[in-house]
């Protein structure tokens, strides 16, 4: 049986373990922590929404390795066969290709009343998120208009300071979900005013699994999350749900980062932070990128003894120390032209011209993830591609399932 | 938004002043409080050029101790005055001037030693302390991040100050006793009034000044038998809109940067040496560390004043020589102003004269027209009295200046942090850093929030800044936008960069102004670029891993281009 090693345990890197499991091939996830997964918001892009056509990509939901993952992870992400439209924190409407099942999808909603709980909590504003909202043209077209009512959705005083996420996971007891769903349903039957065609709540629908479903039914409309940026619970939702799947597949999960891939025969030697070394026939490398802790961007300004480096450096490398190459736009990175490195103007915003650079950096790899000898690459950590969840999660089942395939 | 208005009716007044800087605040202030009818216009925000763009410093002009000591006692005396007209808004900066050991040491030690005796003669004017010479194992205590063989180091003290809010605090004070101010508002033209006809033997005229709101677009006219030019670096480039010739307002505009960290990284503010030999700095300011400053003539465009990687790289090696904690720091961002030092050809930057000037344009055939030139922070309430002293010798021959006496708005009282702590139910904290921005005024924060309990939210959590505060700043210190209100409060400009604060404080904007949300979303938008631009340039490693999860948040929830989808 080959042994697929998976270095991350990011979306990229879950949909790879699964696609490699699911393709026969025994798998051991490395998982060093948090990254740009759990820091997502819950909307589930191909590319940038404001940057491509929503069409762009699609095919890969057609993959069968791609279908498969998201079926395994359905618990958290809803795929529709239309765009998703979601209300935002920052008081806009946008779409979203897919969504955490939490969030309240307004596509499917029929033109009324999507009513806003006030609610005595810093991290919510009803009243603004409803002038904001209805002041764009997806609110208009959709024939929706937001309405802030009282509710008293905050229990106990001393959660006023709680975050979103622990607020979100009191919502995973079912008495407490209850409680919700009733003094919902009291504030809409407060209002004069029909129809009532959705109830946009704060993001605290659970953490252990989205409470959306369980709280429309009791409330008798469709009720759902805003989408909040970082900090919320979204991202805590997917590791519950990755967890699940990647137990159902019985696939051994190491708490350890990756120092080093080497090659080691036909097969590679992954060396791990602790010195332990684990054999493998094929790696995928989904360590992620800037955010994720992937890529590191340490300009030789930055770490000077003396007044000036020693020798020329580059600025951007891999922190796992692995056969790979940092590149953008399909070539790689060379030495920056200052000792002290490349001008930061250059490498990060504004980005009239699409995503910065600092973005843009990463692994060289094929169209397949494929970057050497059996060495596959998936998520942010490679170059060029949207750092967004689909297309790291296509990516990274592409990449599994060529991994436990290829000879 | 553009609303399309016809002009407002003229309205007459005394003194029209232009330029919202701490000069053409000062004066309005001063003529204000002498009874005079002022209307002021600035066409950015106030404080939005040099004022709030400095060191952040009100020192006692130590360096003109030796060449001109009446200067360094005037400075400090004035030092003196702006601590009791504005007590809440100074904070002390103990300042380290480290030397290296060696012969030249061993007696730049002696010299510097002489050198700050002097200075403590006029340090009790504002209540400063005296020098002391430290050891180099004092040193070691002291400031255990130094570096270096050192002879030993001397201390002395300045009195840092929010440059932004001086020149708030003097418009407001200005407004409060009948000014006029206009911030967002372009003058267009001054022109000499037909029925100009001005009583022999008065340095006064009629004026008309043509200005538009450049948020409104609306048209504004205002009559006045004086007017003051208080541009600074635009200086030449006002007068041109009075038909006057610009080298009679010359200046020299000399860029200057600074670099601001996350927390504060030493004890005492540090005198460092620049690879060129300059002297540059390192201090704790505010809840930040500071470094700065460059001193470079700038040739470019007044309204993009950006600092650039290669002045950020300059300051942090000078510094990182003797104190190299500071490449190990996370830069959170940088600005950048111009000084309107007075024109000379040929002396290197650092030798221009800091010294101001009032520059009356009678001799250009225009009576009553003035141009306040050169100038810093630290002198601009006396420079105000000098350009007010003048114009009351034809307008308010009886009155005097007050300026020094009268507090500043909230300088009346100091109210103790942690009693506001408890009444307004706001964490300690909070509280701290609105006694330093408002005074006595937290009181009217607070009353907001005592009718609003919402209103105590954490809008900026960094600063940390309370909606209260926000709406407070909207409603009586003029903001017109999110990047005002972050002039004003100090939102967005920690260390997350706006990130978390940004697009909730355009909702507020939006809803205090009557204007749509989508135009607060965009305001937002607008900060969080500009603020970007002036971070990445310091970027290090940490900032850049923030800057790349910034983009990704912007993305998700406000979006970068701002179409509504």
């Amino acid at each position: 049986m080959r042994h697929v090693v998976v270095v991350g345990a990011g979306v990229a890197g879950t949909a790879a373990a699964l696609a490699a499991g699911a393709a026969g091939a025994r798998v051991t996830l490395l998982d060093g922590g948090a990254g740009a997964s759990v820091l997502a918001g819950g909307a589930m892009d191909l590319a940038p929404w404001e940057d491509a056509a929503h069409g762009e990509g699609e095919e890969l939901f057609a993959e069968p390795a791609v279908a498969r993952v998201l079926a395994e992870l359905g618990d958290v992400v809803r795929v529709g066969a239309t765009t998703a439209v979601v209300v935002t924190a920052a008081g806009i409407v946008r779409p979203a290709r897919a969504v955490d099942r939490a969030l309240l999808d307004l596509a499917g909603l029929p033109a009324g009343l999507v009513l806003v709980p006030r609610v005595d909590h810093p991290g919510w504003d009803a009243g603004a998120g409803a002038r904001a909202w209805n002041d764009t043209r997806l609110a208009r077209a959709g024939g929706l208009e937001f309405m802030a009512i009282d509710a008293t959705l905050v229990r106990f005083v001393d959660e006023r300071s709680l975050g979103h996420a622990e607020l979100a996971a009191r919502h995973d007891a079912p008495e407490r979900l209850a409680w919700l769903g009733a003094r919902v349903k009291d504030a809409i039957g407060r209002t004069a005013r029909a129809p009532v065609v959705g109830v946009v709540v704060p993001p605290w629908l659970g953490v252990e699994r989205a409470r959306a479903d369980e709280l429309s039914a009791a409330v008798g409309i469709p009720c759902g999350e805003a989408l909040v940026g970082l900090g919320g619970p979204a991202g805590l939702r997917f590791e519950h749900a990755r967890d699940r799947a990647l137990e159902a597949r019985a696939i051994t999960v190491v708490a350890s980062r990756a120092e080093e891939l080497a090659r080691d025969g036909e097969g590679w030697r992954v060396t791990l932070e602790r010195g332990d070394r684990i054999a493998a026939d094929r790696v995928v490398l989904a360590a992620g990128g800037l955010v994720g802790g992937g890529i590191s961007y340490t300009p030789s300004a930055a770490v000077l003894a003396g007044e000036l480096p020693s020798r020329a450096r580059k600025s951007f490398t891999s922190t796992v120390d692995a056969p790979v190459t940092l590149g953008v736009g399909g070539r790689a990175l060379g030495l920056p032209g200052s000792l002290f490195g490349e001008s930061p103007e250059t490498l990060a915003w504004p980005f009239a011209d699409g995503s910065p650079l600092l973005e843009r950096v990463g692994v060289l790899a094929s169209s397949s993830g494929h970057v050497a000898g059996g060495l596959y690459a998936a998520g942010d950590v490679v170059a060029d591609r949207p750092r967004t969840w689909l297309d790291a999660l296509a990516r990274g089942a592409r990449a599994g399932a060529a991994a436990a395939r290829a000879t | 938004m553009r609303e399309h208005a016809g002009p407002a009716p003229e309205q007459s007044f005394d003194v029209a002043i232009i330029g919202g800087g701490v000069n053409g605040t000062g004066v309005a202030r001063d003529l204000s409080l002498r009874g005079l009818k002022v209307i002021l216009f600035e066409r950015n925000d106030l404080a939005f050029g040099a004022s709030g763009n400095s060191s952040g410093m009100i020192h006692g002009g130590v360096r003109y101790l030796t060449s001109n000591p009446k200067v360094t006692e005037q400075s400090c005396r004035d030092s003196g005055y702006i601590q009791q007209i504005a007590p809440h808004l100074l904070f002390r900066i103990p300042f380290l001037f480290p030397v290296k050991s060696g012969l030249k040491g061993r007696i730049a030690i002696e010299l510097i030693d002489a050198f700050f005796r002097a200075y403590d003669q006029f340090q009790p004017l504002k209540r400063g302390e005296p020098h002391t010479r430290l050891s180099p194992s004092e040193l070691a205590v002291l400031e255990p991040g130094l570096t270096g063989s050192l002879v030993g180091g001397i201390t002395f003290d300045e009195w840092g100050v929010d440059g932004a809010r001086l020149c708030v605090l003097n418009a407001v004070d200005a407004k409060e006793r009948g000014a006029v101010v206009h911030v967002h508002t372009a003058v267009e033209s001054v022109e000499r009034a037909l029925d100009d006809e001005a009583p022999s033997g008065q340095n006064v005229g009629s004026y008309v000044v043509r200005a538009r709101d450049l948020m409104t677009d609306r048209a504004l006219l205002a009559r006045a038998r004086v007017v003051v030019n208080a541009t600074g670096a635009w200086g030449p480039i006002t007068a041109a809109l009075g038909n006057l010739p610009s080298s009679r307002v010359r200046v020299r505009p000399g860029k200057g940067i600074h670099v601001a960290f996350d927390r504060r990284l030493s004890n005492y503010g540090i005198v460092c040496e620049a690879i060129d030999g300059r002297q540059i700095f390192v201090m704790p300011w505010q809840n930040m560390t500071v470094i700065g400053t460059t001193d470079d003539d700038y040739f470019g465009d007044l309204n993009e004043v950006l600092a650039t990687s290669e002045e950020v790289r300059y300051l942090v090696q000078g510094v990182a020589r003797i104190f190299p904690a500071i490449r190990e720091a996370r830069a959170i961002g940088t600005w950048a102003g111009v000084r309107p030092t007075l024109y000379a050809f040929g002396p290197n930057e650092d030798a221009l004269s800091r010294e101001h000037m009032i520059v009356d344009h009678a001799n250009d055939g225009a009576p009553g027209i003035y141009s306040m030139i050169g100038g810093k922070l630290a002198s601009y309430r006396l420079f105000a009295q000098e350009m007010s002293d003048r114009i009351a010798v034809d307008l308010a021959p009886q009155s005097r200046c007050s300026t020094h006496e009268k507090p500043l708005p909230g300088g009346d009282r100091v109210p103790d942090a942690f009693a506001l702590s408890e009444q307004g139910e706001i964490t300690p904290v909070a509280a701290r850093r609105l006694v330093y921005r408002h005074g006595s005024r937290s009181a009217r924060v607070l009353a907001r929030i005592a009718k609003s309990p919402r209103e105590r939210a954490v809008v900026c959590a960094c600063e940390p800044v309370l909606e209260a505060e926000v709406r407070c700043a909207l409603t009586f210190e003029m903001a017109r936008s999110v990047e005002d209100v972050a002039r004003r409060t100090r939102l967005g400009l920690g260390a997350c960069g706006g990130m978390r604060c940004a697009a909730r404080c355009g909702q507020i904007v939006a809803e205090e102004l009557g204007l749509p949300p989508s135009h607060g979303a965009k305001m937002a938008r607008a900060f969080l670029v500009r603020h970007a631009k002036t971070r990445v340039v310091a970027m290090g490693p940490e900032q850049a891993r923030q800057e790349a999860l910034a983009f990704a948040a912007m993305r998700a929830t406000l979006g970068l281009r701002g179409d509504d989808p």
